[in-house]
């Protein structure tokens, strides 16, 4: 069976014979990844999406990091962080961090559970589409790796006048950091759709498929 | 570029969302059948969007460099800190390697970002058709580090929180960090909207 396809970041169009189970493709013209499969299992990506879920909760729950001068102790969270900015009138930098720190991560977690979940008990998640869209669109704004790296600037800065020590929160969000990096590179969106077609009751998606028309232009003319 | 055939030549279409690869049907708006995202030949307006959000960018980019973007209030100092500032007293305290990084996910990769994009959305619009190569490995370098400038501002968001003591030393926020964090979403969204096929386009004729 050889199927086309045409490359999202420079339009040209390849031909593709058969691919096995674990397949990377890339454009022969610009290099852009075209196709990427895995063999890996659905149950290797429901734990390591629960793994996720626990640090996420345990990053979310406990004191990020603590400062101590004078023998007081100060400490913030996660949340805490995205408060103070809007404690001083920044609503939209709080806002923002919230976004990117933790609404995002959160967001790919679950909608990863609840899809991939129910494919394993052998149905289709309602709403799977959406969610898959939801899904790539909020993937360049997860900045769980570039938060975590922010930390330690802000550790390093305040050790030069202060005693500041990481607390297990931050711990948590490392680790969360890297189960988020092993979530998203075990299910690229080939992959995902093959789960959909092989344990849903979508059909398997011929070749070519063709465009529908979007809902609402038919009553257009 | 002789023997290339594009997906437009051959009337498909690859959905920008699950990139699967679609016959394309007449000029009506259409859905792809796979994850319903709307589908186009090209992104409507990505050039003239990604070159609007450059622009402003460009502009915030001189606040967020020039405008303290925080406050610390000591007992008996108070001193305010730009993005170049904090970078050179992390030096002056002796961690090269943090003050290093810093130094490139905040003063570099922004700046980076604006004269790339800026040159590649120019190129595109003066129909240039060489080193196509290059700038599309531009681009996917801008895409890859873009992230990274939010480093301060999530630094900053730490400090906010954590140094409060009245009695001691409290750090405030300044509007140079809101325009800082404009420069970065801005350019985030403007590489986004970009549509790397107009690129490509020039090169193929047909």
């Amino acid at each position: 069976m050889s199927s086309v396809i045409v490359c999202h970041a420079c339009d040209l169009a390849h031909r593709l014979d058969s691919l096995a189970a674990k397949a990377r493709v890339r454009c022969v013209r610009c290099r852009a990844e075209l196709y990427r499969t895995n063999d890996g299992s659905l149950d290797t990506v429901i734990a390591l999406a629960a793994t996720a879920l626990v640090l996420f909760v345990l990053a979310n729950v406990y004191p990020l990091v603590a400062l101590t001068v004078n023998g007081s102790t100060r400490m913030t969270t996660l949340i805490g962080a995205a408060r103070a900015f809007n404690e001083q009138g920044y609503g939209a930098l709080a806002i923002l961090v919230a976004f990117t720190a933790v609404a995002v991560p959160l967001t790919q977690i679950l909608t990863l559970l609840y899809v991939l979940v129910a494919l394993r008990l052998g149905r289709a998640a309602p709403g799977q589409k959406v969610l898959f869209r939801i899904l790539t669109a909020l993937r360049p704004w997860g900045m769980a790796e570039v938060f975590t790296l922010g930390a330690v600037v802000a550790l390093v800065k305040l050790s030069a006048q202060a005693e500041v020590s990481p607390r297990v929160a931050l711990m948590a969000y490392g680790l969360l950091m890297i189960a988020i990096a092993a979530l998203t590179n075990a299910t690229p969106g080939e992959q995902y759709w093959r789960w959909v077609s092989a344990h849903g009751p979508v059909p398997r998606r011929p070749a070519t498929p063709r465009a529908v028309p979007r809902r609402g232009s038919e009553g257009r003319e | 570029m002789t023997g290339l055939v594009t997906g437009q030549s051959l009337g498909l279409l690859v959905c920008m969302r699950c990139r699967a690869t679609v016959r394309a049907i007449g000029e009506e708006k259409s859905a792809c059948p796979r994850c319903e995202a709307p589908l186009f030949v090209r992104r409507p307006y990505s050039l003239s969007t990604s070159a609007a959000l450059v622009i402003t960018a460009a502009v915030l980019y001189i606040p967020a460099n020039v405008l303290p973007v925080m406050h610390t209030h000591e007992i008996f100092s108070d001193e305010d800190d730009t993005i170049m500032s904090g970078v050179i007293s992390l030096a002056h305290q002796g961690s090269w390697p943090i003050a290093l990084l810093v130094f490139f996910a905040s003063i570099i990769v922004p700046l980076l970002k604006l004269v790339a994009l800026g040159e590649i959305l120019f190129a595109i619009w003066r129909g240039r058709v060489r080193h196509t190569a290059q700038r599309s490995r531009l681009f996917r370098i801008v895409e890859f580090v873009g992230r990274w400038s939010m480093l301060d501002v999530f630094a900053l968001s730490l400090l906010a929180s954590l140094v409060q003591i009245p009695s001691l030393a409290t750090v405030q926020i300044r509007p140079g960090a809101f325009a800082f964090a404009g420069v970065v979403v801005l350019t985030l969204l403007a590489a986004q909207t970009f549509d790397e096929r107009l690129l490509w386009d020039a090169n193929t004729h047909d």
